[in-house]
């Protein structure tokens, strides 16, 4: 199912990262000297018991959070060096961002929720109409055209999820991140958004994900397995011709049972 | 664990929880204030003239012979009186800095403190002792002359000459408003036994408080007096505090203002914070707490916020109540019997009425359900559609649209803001376009007939070797021509065509069937009475046709086309009334004559300044121009253009001023705790959506942009309305005061820069300016906080 377009090109290269909040006088060190890189292409899922750091981790890469140290390099730029406006913009621009709880201007239509990033980017050359005709476009391809004009209350969670995905994609990002995409959807909602990711993927789009659910995971080429801040363990996808989506997860189960998932 | 739940809300919702308690402050505070206030203005002069000693009828004589005391004394309709003895000067006997002092053509009464008659300090409190060597001014004469407390000033009255220092200024009921011609001057008992030389027995007289049981019937005893300078009701003094306590009506209807704001402030701040609570009261309902038990936590929650707001802003509202009042009667004393009592009141009201709105809002708390608490406040069912404007249609940049979608999508919520910022500035709009008007030339025509330029009489009796007592006499006859005359070979002098006339009062008894009263009447004795402006009827023909103002009519019971006895002193002639006119000079009881009738200046109350006209009729540059001529020529600024005569006959212009610019104060002070509390609060509602905006990529600046608009749009939309409606709401509340003083139809002089350009920008700018600043606490609101927030 998977087709992963990797193209031995590295858009993520993180070196050494750190990460440390204080509360109350105590240190909390919560990233501790992580390296990985992502090629272009890539689907990696983060996967790891709750509070191990994969949300600080995707949210550090990302530049929305303030590393404590080490090096991360986006698309050979550094962003540790970034001022606070320059990652705003790398961020609209450049990246593309699917929450757990899926935050939308609630005063929006799903379409107006959909433009607004679109029409913030300097970017592109097109015009409103233009980008409202992708907007559309994008609502079609991922099934939500109908509920455009509905109030953000008016659709369903999954619905909303990938109203979020088409936001995220507006600005034709070169990295996905998601953060708990499927999080809070059901089993239905969460295939429907997990088959668009794939979908995305299997275009070119690279994409980062957290992840609790190994269903998920299993159709990423590759899982960093994260523990204590640390990675501590890479799970590679199986290249071998026949197997089912049920084999890739089984033996992504069978990965993590042997890691004390 | 009901407490326990309590002290968490306490301390998690910290940023909402101060902002209720802010908004409950206020209104006690307003309320508390403005409640004590209400009462006080209401109870206007009557307080003030009690506490001073003030009778139900004053008589002011000339002279000590008068036959007053004799009548007094005999009547059984006089229940009591109390008399002062005072001296008559001009306010040139007393001098500051070798220069006499100029207030007007006004004669002043020399006296000192006796028991019957109480003056007060600027604290209210009761002059009890003049020091030899000093003198208290009114606080009137203070303003008018620019002396302070320390200045030495000197008196040459009548051969005795002493030299006093300004001790301090004094409330006084009786002489002390602007609109009350005579000033009164309070020496120690030594000093002014000093000053009532045998020269000077001739200009004694006396002020008669009377207390009796018919006013009428001691008309009619007193019509045997002799050299009663004045006498009138209690009324008439009040009349005579119009403008003083036009102020202080302004502070009351502010104070309502301030508490309509607290009010739907504070309904605005529980309703929020109810409805930000759906998560909790959802999670609450799903582990199976009653509603009721629900509804008490949070009324318990506002009771205790409604208890120390309304303590805290009780002690608050005093100081700002005292300030307010103090601001606005520096010549009354205004108050009430009830001392703190009144605060108490309006403190325990706003927190009965807390309880009350949180009582009402917690209703609520029956529609949330644990589904809220899942959904995040949406249960799924469709509501009406908001209005929204659309992204892909506007062509507006995206911060305004989305400020304007917030605005559409919840009205309710910015209506608030609108309705505080409008109601605010419709009344600064309005208080501008009074004081505008005052200083304008639109209200020449309510003191007489309106000419090109006005030279008060000081200026000429510096140059002739008379005195305001002399002109207002006998000699008058002779003096006051001969003063005309200086005028107009002057201005020969400085090649301009002009007429100098002068306007006189005198005081004549007017019968009318039954009805007799001791009206002023108004006479310019050296131009046509048709160039007077009549608002019924036609100008005065003869000396048998007068003209009255609609409330002399209404005393007389007469209207035009009625007949009319005035007793002139040297003959007595039927008039005719032939016309309505208005005046604003004495509070609008005037007659007006014709320029032949029978006068005599034996009888004359009082003149007004000397007017001139140009015979060219030149345009108002020139007039200007040749006002600066003349008063280069004479080395003074008492000459002037219309308006600035008009300011000077009002006298209150500085007072609306200083009101103005403290309303505007006020407003503004309000407005900045409404941007800034309101302002807060939807960051705080809106923090998770702040966070997604950072992490999708906006800048800091977008946010700023966004939220700004917002209050941008809001105060735009109040300015305008309060721009439109100025005009009619002014009319409405300021129509009847300027009737009260004589003037039933006023045209209000309308000034596009400052109604419409410089006050609306000032509030749009501090508006836009608060908002600004509040907002750029977002700039700590990181990306990450998208995924800790609801």
């Amino acid at each position: 199912m998977n087709t992963n377009t990797k193209s031995n090109k590295t858009i993520l290269e993180v070196k050494d990262l750190c990460k440390t909040y204080v509360v109350e006088k105590r240190q909390n060190n919560v990233l501790m000297n992580v390296n990985f890189t992502i090629e272009e292409g890539e689907m990696v899922a983060i996967m790891g018991p709750s509070g191990c750091g994969k949300s600080t981790l995707l949210y550090s890469v990302s530049g929305m959070d303030v590393p404590t140290s080490g090096s991360v390099k986006f698309a050979g730029e550094e962003l540790t060096n970034m001022k606070a406006d320059e990652l705003a913009s790398l961020r609209l621009d450049k990246m593309g961002f699917i929450f757990q709880q899926m935050y939308m201007m609630k005063n929006l239509t799903i379409l107006d929720n959909i433009l607004l990033p679109a029409l913030e980017s300097k970017k592109s050359e097109e015009n409103k109409a233009e980008k409202t005709a992708r907007a559309e476009a994008l609502m079609r391809k991922l099934s939500i055209i109908d509920v455009a004009d509905n109030d953000i209350n008016e659709v369903s969670g999954g619905q909303l999820q990938r109203a979020c995905i088409c936001r995220s994609m507006m600005n034709n990002p070169k990295v996905l991140f998601a953060d708990e995409p499927t999080g809070a959807l059901n089993r239905a909602s969460s295939t429907e958004v997990m088959d668009e990711l794939v979908k995305l993927n299997s275009e070119g789009t690279t994409i980062m994900m957290v992840t609790h659910d190994a269903r998920v995971a299993a159709k990423c080429s590759r899982v960093l397995y994260m523990l204590d801040g640390n990675i501590k363990a890479e799970y590679i996808r199986p290249q071998e011709e026949g197997l089912t989506e049920k084999d890739y997860e089984r033996r992504l189960n069978h990965w993590l049972m042997e890691l004390g998932w | 664990m009901f407490l326990d739940i309590l002290k968490k809300d306490i301390q998690r919702k910290k940023t909402m929880n101060v902002i209720l308690l802010l908004f409950t402050i206020l209104a006690s505070m307003f309320v508390s204030s403005g409640l004590s206030n209400v009462v006080s203005v209401l109870n206007g002069t009557d307080y003030f003239f009690d506490l001073a000693g003030v009778g139900d009828y004053v008589v002011i004589t000339q002279n000590k012979d008068s036959g007053v005391e004799e009548i007094l004394k005999n009547s059984e309709n006089v229940e009591e009186y109390w008399k002062e003895e005072v001296c008559w000067a001009t306010c040139s006997d007393m001098s500051f800095n070798g220069e006499p002092l100029h207030l007007g053509n006004t004669i002043s009464v020399f006296q000192a403190l006796n028991d019957q008659y109480a003056f007060f300090d600027s604290n209210n409190h009761r002059l009890e002792k003049i020091q030899p060597g000093e003198v208290f001014f009114t606080v009137g004469v203070m303003e008018e002359t620019g002396i302070h407390i320390g200045d030495e000033v000197e008196v040459n009255y009548h051969g005795v000459s002493m030299r006093l220092k300004v001790a301090g200024s004094v409330k006084d009921a009786l002489m002390g408003s602007e609109m009350f011609g005579n000033k009164r001057f309070l020496f120690s008992d030594e000093d002014y036994q000093k000053l009532k030389s045998e020269e000077s027995r001739d200009y004694t007289g006396e002020i008669f408080n009377i207390r009796v049981h018919d006013i009428g019937q001691l008309k009619t005893a007193l019509s045997s007096a002799h050299h009663v300078l004045f006498e009138g009701e209690r009324s008439m003094f009040s009349l005579s505090y119009v403008m003083e306590s036009i102020v202080a009506l302004i502070v009351l209807i502010l104070s309502l203002c301030l508490c309509i704001v607290s009010f739907v402030l504070m309904k605005f701040a529980i309703s929020f914070t109810i409805h930000e609570e759906f998560r909790e009261i959802g999670v609450m309902k799903a582990i199976g707490i009653k509603n009721r038990k629900i509804r008490s936590l949070y009324m318990v929650k506002y009771l205790a916020c409604a208890l120390t707001g309304g303590v805290i802003g009780f002690i608050a509202g005093i100081p700002f109540g005292n300030f307010l009042m103090k601001s606005v009667s520096k010549k009354m004393v205004l108050g009430n019997d009830q001392g703190f009592l009144l605060n108490v009141c309006g403190a325990v009201f706003v927190v009965l009425v807390t309880i009350g709105f949180a009582y009402f809002c917690t209703r609520d708390v029956k529609k949330l359900t644990p589904i809220d608490a899942i959904r995040s406040g949406s249960t799924g069912e469709r509501y009406k559609k908001k209005r929204k404007v659309s992204l892909k249609r506007s062509p507006l940049p995206n911060a305004v649209r989305l400020a304007i979608n917030d605005i559409l999508s919840s009205p309710k919520r910015y209506v608030t803001v609108i309705l505080s910022f409008f109601l605010f500035s419709i009344f600064v709009f309005g208080l501008v376009e009074v004081t505008d008007t005052m200083k304008s030339d639109s209200l020449t025509y309510t003191f007489g007939k309106p000419s090109d330029m006005y030279i008060e009489a000081s200026v000429i009796l510096d140059r002739l070797p008379y005195n305001d007592m002399e002109v207002i006499s006998e000699k008058g006859n002779v003096i006051l021509p001969e003063m005309l005359t200086t005028i107009e070979q002057d201005l020969q002098k400085m090649n301009i065509p002009g007429h100098a006339s002068v306007e006189m009062q005198y005081k004549y008894w007017v019968t009318a069937g039954e009805y007799s009263f001791n009206v002023s009447c108004e006479q310019n004795a050296y131009v046509d009475t048709s160039l007077y402006r009549f608002s019924e009827g036609s100008a005065p023909q003869n000396a048998g046709e007068i003209a009255v103002t609609e409330m002399v009519a209404d005393d007389l019971h007469v209207q035009i086309g009625d007949t009319v006895e005035i007793d002139f002193g040297t003959e007595k002639k039927e008039c005719m009334v032939v016309a309505y006119f208005q005046s604003l000079n004495q509070l609008g009881n005037v007659i007006l004559l014709h320029q032949d009738a029978p006068t005599d200046m034996k009888y004359a109350a009082a003149y007004n300044d000397f007017q001139v006209d140009f015979d060219d009729h030149p345009d108002a540059k020139t007039i200007e121009e040749r006002i600066k001529m003349v008063q280069a020529y004479y080395g003074s600024d008492k000459v002037k253009d219309a308006a600035q005569f008009c300011v000077d006959c009002l006298g209150v212009v500085d007072i609306m001023d200083a009101v103005k610019y403290l309303l505007l104060v006020i407003t503004l002070v309000v407005l900045i705790l409404v941007t800034i509390l309101m302002e807060h609060s939807f960051i705080h509602e809106e923090k998770s959506q702040i966070a997604m905006l950072k992490a999708i990529g906006f800048k800091d600046r977008f946010i700023v942009k966004w939220h700004t608009y917002r209050f941008l749009i809001v105060t735009f939309i109040a300015e305008i309305l309060a721009i439109a409606l100025t005009y009619p709401i002014t009319k409405l509340w300021c129509d009847p005061i300027w009737s009260m003083m004589g003037c039933t139809e006023v045209d209000y002089y309308f000034n596009p820069l400052s109604v419409m350009v410089i006050y609306p920008c000032i509030i749009l700018a501090v508006s836009i300016l608060t908002a600004c600043l509040t907002v750029q606490s977002t700039r700590k609101i990181k990306c990450t906080d998208a995924r800790n927030n609801e």
